[in-house]
């Protein structure tokens, strides 16, 4: 009985030990950037835009893109508005650490595919609240995390960690990420700025389980500043269909959609 | 007459594929004032029209422009583009009236030698519209990243020149005796030997972005020989008859464009042979053939959110001789700048030519703003600066303008 009685203490010992390993803000985010999205991705995306007086413009973009591995390639097509129909976009990401992207954009009036600087990270996508670093997978490594506290939202608790960029010229002094526990997926993003004042806030309002994994469906971020947001929605997500490497070509650039 | 059939034939052809048919386009009105004494250089109304019809492994693509020229009261049609596509797994195959663009230069015409230009109104309409479309079958053979690209020109097409009225009429040359104009000898028949065609290899990769090209072309300008008349006992000629006279040009050239710190640096090169190359010199009537080189570099990069690209162009005449009209050397460079704000509604933007050897430029600042999606509104300036060159011999014709667009 003595026995039975100190492998029970000692068990329960363990278990405590265990469970005083708190995970922590490195672990958390690294666990978001690793949760598999599948190996390709087709999309509608449409963003609309709209402003302090309620003044909507849209964007409606095709999209398709591709993981290898070591590194991620994407394909755009615009097509609305008028004016930018048939613009393609194509990005080259790579998981290696200081090697950029490599972007090209191809303008149906200019007919030719031209290599685009890909030093502008900060720039506004499509003159959206999403800058082009939002929009992209940023490495866990190019902050430092802390975790702050657990709290729940919407029914669901989440982890909030706080990340400051470890390059000092980075466009947010810090963000603090909402993370729902066990999904390892994002619910609430807070963005601040260089003098540490709440830039924007991005709300995921959609989720959508396709074969097993999370995909983001709806989204917004609101720039609190200049109260502008954009609402960005994903339709007729398909994940896993085989994507040809030919679609990530100059020839498909220039054909379009 | 033409006119309303080409109309009807286009709306009959658009009502009755119009279940697959994909119409965009825009209105445009552009209005240009001299800023030297207010007269309006330009009042132009276009309707753009692109009529897109795909089916399956098979694409149509109509492009017809209508001008109205508000000054001369004149109504134009013409048919920017208008052909057909073949898909195929490996190669894609066009055929008909089409743009066809290389290189990598901005603003700058250097292996870009298919489609020749409409510079009715020098350099200053978008470079859409400053291109021709020209009869064509373009083949396009793809290995991975990169294509293999043949182009057949069956008929010749020169450049558009200024009429002689225009404002944009280049300066002429001085000549020592009165000069006669005789065009016989200004055309290329039209037959399978004076055709045109041209290769490129292009490469598309992580790395770097690569053109080698060749063409069999004819030089879009003319070269202008020059037939002396003499006085016997008099050295200089009493008059002269120039006939202009287009020439076969081969020419090889390449390009790349790379990304270097986030930067992209990029460089385009064409080296002709036995260019035509007027001169002060009657024995050779006014004429020398030489090779010539043309090249530029160029470096793009985003500062503070403000994307900044300088190009420098150099042309070269090799085995020089003093007589040639032409420098030996002769320099360029381009600057462009361009800002957006309030999300990319408004863009603030200059390009700016200087023209080293005459320390002549043209100056192009422009605002534009969309006021809702597809209607925008810009307000450009042209500024000429200097007395010669390419750039300051346009020096009265300083001008603003406003374009008014609404696309579809």
């Amino acid at each position: 009985m003595k026995k039975i009685t100190l492998m029970l203490l000692t068990l329960l010992i363990i278990g405590s030990m265990l469970s005083a390993q708190e995970i922590t803000g490195l672990k958390i985010i690294e666990n978001v950037y690793n949760r598999p999205t599948g190996e390709d991705q087709t999309a509608d995306l449409t963003m609309s835009l709209i402003n302090s007086r309620d003044d909507k413009r849209v964007r409606e973009i095709k999209q398709y893109l591709k993981d290898y591995g070591e590194m991620e390639k994407k394909i755009m097509f615009f097509v609305a508005p008028a004016d930018v129909y048939n613009t393609s976009f194509m990005n080259w990401s790579y998981e290696k650490t200081g090697k950029d992207d490599d972007q090209w954009i191809y303008l149906p009036a200019l007919k030719r595919v031209k290599r685009i600087s890909s030093d502008s990270k900060s720039d506004y996508f499509m003159g959206s609240d999403f800058t082009y670093d939002d929009l992209g997978d940023r490495q866990p490594t190019a902050d430092t995390h802390k975790l702050l506290r657990e709290e729940e939202i919407d029914g669901e608790m989440c982890y909030v960690v706080e990340s400051i960029p470890k390059e000092e010229e980075y466009m947010y002094s810090k963000t603090i990420t909402w993370i729902v526990k066990d999904k390892w997926v994002g619910k609430k993003k807070d963005f601040y700025d260089e003098d540490e004042d709440l830039l924007k806030t991005l709300t995921i309002k959609e989720s959508e389980i396709i074969k097993d994994y999370i995909i983001i469906a709806l989204s917004v971020m609101h720039n609190i500043q200049s109260d502008h947001k954009t609402i960005m929605k994903l339709e007729n997500i398909k994940i896993d269909t085989g994507i040809s490497d030919n679609k990530f070509t100059e020839r498909m650039m220039k054909r379009g959609i | 007459m033409k006119q309303k059939i080409i109309i009807i034939l286009l709306l009959t052809t658009t009502i009755m594929l119009n279940a697959q048919i994909t119409q965009r386009g825009f209105v445009r009105t552009y209005l240009g004032t001299l800023t030297e004494d207010g007269h309006y250089s330009i009042l132009q109304n276009t309707f753009d029209w692109r009529l897109d019809y795909g089916k399956g492994d098979v694409g149509l693509y109509v492009n017809p422009v209508f001008n109205y020229n508000g000054l001369s009261k004149d109504f134009g049609i013409s048919l920017r583009q208008a052909y057909f596509d073949i898909f195929f797994d490996n190669f894609d195959l066009r055929i008909g009236k089409q743009q066809i663009i290389w290189g990598k230069a901005n603003g700058v015409f250097i292996t870009d030698v298919i489609a020749p230009r409409n510079l009715s109104e020098f350099i200053l309409p978008d470079f859409e519209e400053i291109r021709i479309g020209i009869n064509a079958m373009k083949l396009d053979y793809y290995i991975g990243n990169a294509t293999i690209e043949a182009v057949w020109l069956p008929t010749f097409q020169p450049t558009i020149l200024p009429d002689e009225n225009s404002i944009w009429y280049p300066k002429m040359t001085e000549f020592p005796a009165p000069v006669t104009f005789d065009y016989s000898n200004a055309t290329v028949e039209q037959k399978l030997s004076e055709s045109e065609a041209a290769f490129k290899y292009s490469y598309l990769g992580s790395a770097i972005d690569v053109e080698l090209m060749t063409a069999y072309m004819w030089d879009d300008n003319p070269a202008m020989h020059i037939y002396p008349f003499f006085t016997p006992g008099n050295p200089q000629p009493d008059s002269l008859i120039i006939k202009p006279e287009y020439h076969r040009l081969l020419l090889v050239g390449a390009s790349f464009s790379k990304s270097i710190f986030g930067a992209v640096l990029r460089g385009e090169a064409a080296y002709y042979f036995d260019k035509k190359f007027s001169a002060e010199n009657f024995s050779v009537n006014g004429i020398k053939e030489k090779d010539y080189i043309h090249y530029l570099v160029g470096y793009d990069h985003n500062w503070f959110d403000v994307n900044v690209s300088f190009q420098f162009i150099q042309e070269y005449i090799l085995d020089y001789e003093d007589d040639i009209r032409n420098y030996e050397f002769s320099n360029t460079a381009t600057f462009l700048a361009s800002k957006t704000f309030i999300n990319e509604t408004l863009e603030l933007s200059l390009f700016s030519y200087f023209g080293i050897n005459n320390g002549d430029a043209l100056i192009r600042p422009k605002l534009s703003y969309d006021i809702s999606d597809g209607f925008n509104i810009l307000f450009g300036t042209n500024i000429f600066i200097g007395d010669e060159g390419n750039f300051g011999q346009y020096d009265d014709n300083d001008m603003v303008y406003v374009k008014i667009k609404y696309s579809f």
